[in-house]
C-alpha cells in the first residue's frame, strides 16, 4: 500500500477537499447506481465551480433495452458542479504509476487478445447478470477494469485461468482500508476467488475507444 | 561359530574398501590420463570464434588496465595494438572481452570480412550483446518516441503512426546525412518489434538480422533487410548510440587494408601481377580495401564506439597514419599512441604452464592433481620450460608448438617418461 495521504483529492467520507489544478493519473469515483469512474490526467477543484475534468474517460454500466451494458466513452469537458456525485478523486503517485508502466511492455505475452469495444466480461447481478468468463477461458485480454470488494482494479492483462478464475497482471488498485482511508497499491499479480463473490464486475476497455 | 565371526570380520572390509585407498601414484595416473589422448596443449592458434579462458601473463596483465583506462577516457578512438605474429593478439581479445565484462566487446577480422561490412559486424554485435540488452535498448528508443505516453493519465495505446512520424522527425534531424528509406525502414522494424503484438516475431527476425523475403517484408512495412545498403550500419549506429554499456569492436588484421593495396616487399618475386589483367588502374582487391576502409571511417562516426586495431608492425601503422591524412586528416587525431604486446618473459612461461595444467585438471576433474605433485610443472620441469622459453625466444606461439610437441610424444611414445623428456633436458 502507498502512502496516498497527499494524493486523495477529494473525499466525500472523509471530508477532504483539495482546491487546485491537478496533473498525473486521476481517478475519480462516482457514487450513481451505474458504478462509473472517470479516468483522466488532469483535473481542477474549486470551492466556486465544483470539479472540472477535461480530456476524461468515463466507465460505467447502463441499461440498454432492458439489458445491462458496459459503456466506455470520451469527455472532452465535464463541469461537475454538486460534489456529491463524487464519492472521491485521488491522484495515483507518480512512483506507483512509473512501476505500472513498467509492467506494460512486457514481451513475455505476444498474444494478449485486444477487444475492439467496451465489453463486459463478468458482471455480479441478481437481474442483469453477466458471465463470459468460461467463453475467454485460458485467453488472456487487454485494458481489464473491475470492481473488486469495495475497491477499483485497473490492470494491464487478464488472464482466465483453467478453473474460469480472472487472474489480473500489473494491477493498480484503489479502496478504502479498515478506517475508511484512502490507498493504492500496485500489485504484479492479483487473482480472485473461484466464488466471485467479491468481484462485482469486470469490463474490458475496448482498444478503438480509447483510441478515440 | 568362529567361522562366523571371520566372515562377518571379511564383510566388514570389503564394505569399507572403496573409502579406504591407502595410495594412489597420481605421477602413474597422470600419465596414463595423458596416454589416452587428453593433452593440455591442443591448439596454437587463437580464433574470434572459440572462447579462450586462459588469462594474461604477470607481465601483460597492466594491458588491460591501460586499454580499460583509455575506453573510460574517452568514447572515441582507434587504439593500435602492435605485436609480432604469434604473441597472443586475438588472445588478447578473448582476456579484454573477459576483464571489461560491462562492455559489449565484439571481434571481426579483416582477414574474413570483407564484403558486406555492415552487416557482417552487425550481426557479431549482436550475437555478442545478446536478445535481452537489445530489447532494453529498443524499449527505452520506443519510449523516447513517445510510446509511454499515457491516455487519459492510465492507458498506454500507442499510435504507432504518431510514434513513427515523431521518431522519423527526431531521427532525420540527427542523421541528416541518412537516406529517408533507410531511417523509415529502421524506425518501422523498430516500432513493429516493440509495440506491434502480431508483428513482433517477424519484426524480431529482422531486427537479429536475419535474410526476409519480400512477403515478410511487405507485413512489416519494410522495403529492405538489413543486408540492404546502409540499414545495418544505421541500426549498429543507433544500438551503439543508445546503449547504457560501452562498445568495443576489435578489429584484427587490420593492416590487410594495406597489405591487400601495397605490397610491402617490392623485391618479391610477382607471379601473378594484377595489373596484366586489369592495367595499371585499380585491382579489385584495391577497390575492396579502399571501401573497407571508408566504412572503418564511418564506424567512426559513431559515438561510444572503441575500435581497438591490431598490427603486426609500426610500419603498418604508419601507412595507415598515411592514408588517414590523405583521405580525412581530422579522424588522425582519433588514433591514440599504440601498445606493444611484447614476448613472454622468462617468468611468464611457467605461469602459463602452471595455469594451463590447472585449468586442464579442472576440465578432466582431477582438479585436486594440482597439488599433488612435488614439482610443480609435472610431467615437465622448469629446466625444460627454461629451455623452451630460450629456444622459442619468448614467442607464445613457439612456445606452445613446442608444449603440443612434447605433450604428443609423451602420449605416443612407448618408451619411458625420462626417456622422452632427454631431449628437452
Amino acid at each position: 500500500m502507498s502512502d496516498v495521504n497527499g494524493n486523495v483529492l477529494y473525499d466525500s467520507v472523509k471530508g477532504i477537499k483539495k482546491e487546485g489544478e491537478f496533473v498525473g493519473s486521476i481517478i475519480t469515483r462516482c457514487s450513481d447506481d451505474k458504478d462509473s469512474m472517470i479516468f483522466s490526467d488532469n483535473l481542477k477543484i474549486s470551492n466556486s465551480e465544483g470539479i472540472f475534468i477535461s480530456n476524461g474517460f468515463k466507465v460505467g454500466f447502463e441499461l440498454i433495452y432492458n439489458k445491462m451494458s458496459a459503456f466506455s466513452r470520451k469527455i472532452d469537458e465535464l463541469n461537475i458542479k454538486d460534489t456529491s456525485s463524487i464519492e472521491y478523486v485521488i491522484l495515483i503517485p507518480e512512483d506507483v504509476m512509473q512501476v505500472y508502466d513498467e509492467g506494460q511492455f512486457s514481451d513475455a505475452f505476444p498474444y494478449t487478445l485486444n477487444k475492439l469495444n467496451t465489453s463486459t466480461l463478468y458482471l455480479d447481478d441478481y437481474e442483469y447478470g453477466i458471465n463470459h468468463l468460461d467463453f475467454f477461458k485460458e485467453e488472456m485480454l487487454r485494458n481489464p477494469v473491475a470492481f473488486v470488494g469495495n475497491g477499483i482494479l485497473l490492470a494491464d492483462r487478464v488472464v482466465i485461468d483453467f478453473r474460469g478464475d480472472p487472474v489480473f497482471y500489473d494491477a493498480l488498485i484503489v479502496g478504502r482500508d479498515e478506517n475508511n482511508n484512502l490507498s493504492v497499491s500496485y500489485e504484479p499479480i492479483t487473482t480472485t476467488k473461484k466464488s466471485l463473490t467479491n468481484v462485482k464486475w469486470i469490463i474490458i476497455l475496448g482498444i478503438e475507444e480509447l483510441k478515440l | 561359530m568362529d567361522n562366523n565371526l571371520g566372515h562377518r570380520r571379511i564383510k566388514a572390509i570389503k564394505g569399507n574398501l572403496p573409502n579406504m585407498i591407502l595410495y594412489e601414484n597420481k605421477r602413474k595416473k597422470l600419465i596414463d590420463v595423458l596416454k589416452w589422448g587428453n593433452t593440455p596443449f591442443k591448439k596454437f592458434v587463437s580464433t574470434g570464434e572459440i572462447r579462450e579462458e586462459l588469462g594474461l601473463v604477470k607481465s601483460r596483465k597492466n594491458f588491460i588496465n591501460t586499454i580499460e583506462n583509455i575506453v573510460k577516457e574517452d568514447k572515441n578512438f582507434i587504439l593500435p595494438i602492435i605485436g609480432d605474429v604469434g604473441s597472443g593478439k586475438t588472445h588478447l581479445y578473448w582476456a579484454l572481452k573477459n576483464s571489461l565484462y560491462r562492455y559489449n566487446t565484439f571481434y571481426i577480422s579483416l582477414e574474413y570480412i570483407y564484403k558486406k561490412f555492415f552487416y557482417n559486424i552487425y550481426s557479431e554485435f549482436i550475437e555478442n550483446l545478446e536478445l535481452a540488452p537489445l530489447k532494453f535498448i529498443i524499449n527505452q528508443l520506443c519510449d523516447e518516441w513517445g510510446a509511454c505516453e499515457r491516455k487519459f493519465g492510465f492507458f498506454h495505446v500507442a499510435d504507432l503512426e504518431k510514434i513513427k512520424n515523431y521518431a522519423f522527425k527526431l531521427l532525420s534531424k540527427k542523421y541528416s546525412k541518412i537516406e529517408t528509406e533507410i531511417l523509415t525502414d529502421i524506425i518501422c522494424g523498430i516500432v513493429a518489434h516493440q509495440l506491434d503484438p502480431y508483428k513482433k516475431i517477424e519484426a524480431e527476425r529482422w531486427l537479429l538480422g536475419e535474410l526476409m523475403e519480400a512477403k515478410e517484408l511487405s507485413r512489416l512495412n519494410l522495403s529492405n533487410d538489413l543486408r540492404k545498403g546502409k540499414n545495418a550500419f544505421m541500426m549498429l549506429r543507433l544500438l551503439i548510440e543508445n546503449s547504457k554499456s560501452g562498445t568495443i569492436l576489435f578489429i584484427d588484421d587490420f593492416e590487410k587494408i594495406i597489405s591487400i593495396t601495397e605490397p610491402k616487399d617490392e623485391s618479391a618475386e610477382e607471379i601473378y601481377d594484377p595489373s596484366w589483367l586489369y592495367g595499371p588502374g585499380k585491382s579489385p582487391d584495391d577497390i575492396a580495401a579502399e571501401k573497407v576502409f571508408n566504412k572503418i571511417v564511418q564506424l567512426q562516426q559513431i559515438e561510444g564506439l572503441c575500435i581497438v586495431i591490431t598490427l603486426k608492425s609500426i610500419d603498418a601503422l604508419e601507412e595507415i597514419k598515411k592514408k588517414y591524412q590523405e583521405q580525412n586528416a581530422d579522424l588522425l587525431f582519433s588514433i591514440k599512441e599504440p601498445l606493444f604486446l611484447l614476448d613472454f618473459k622468462e617468468e611468464d612461461i611457467f605461469e602459463f604452464y602452471k595455469e594451463r595444467m590447472r585449468n586442464f585438471y579442472e576440465d578432466i576433474r582431477i582438479s585436486d592433481f594440482n597439488k599433488a605433485f612435488q614439482n610443480p610443472y609435472f610431467p615437465l620441469n622448469k629446466r625444460i620450460l627454461r629451455n623452451i622459453y630460450e629456444s622459442t625466444k619468448g614467442n607464445p606461439r613457439e612456445i606452445i608448438k613446442v608444449l603440443i610437441k612434447i605433450f604428443n610424444e609423451i602420449i605416443y611414445s612407448n618408451e619411458k617418461l625420462e626417456i622422452v623428456l632427454e631431449n628437452y633436458e
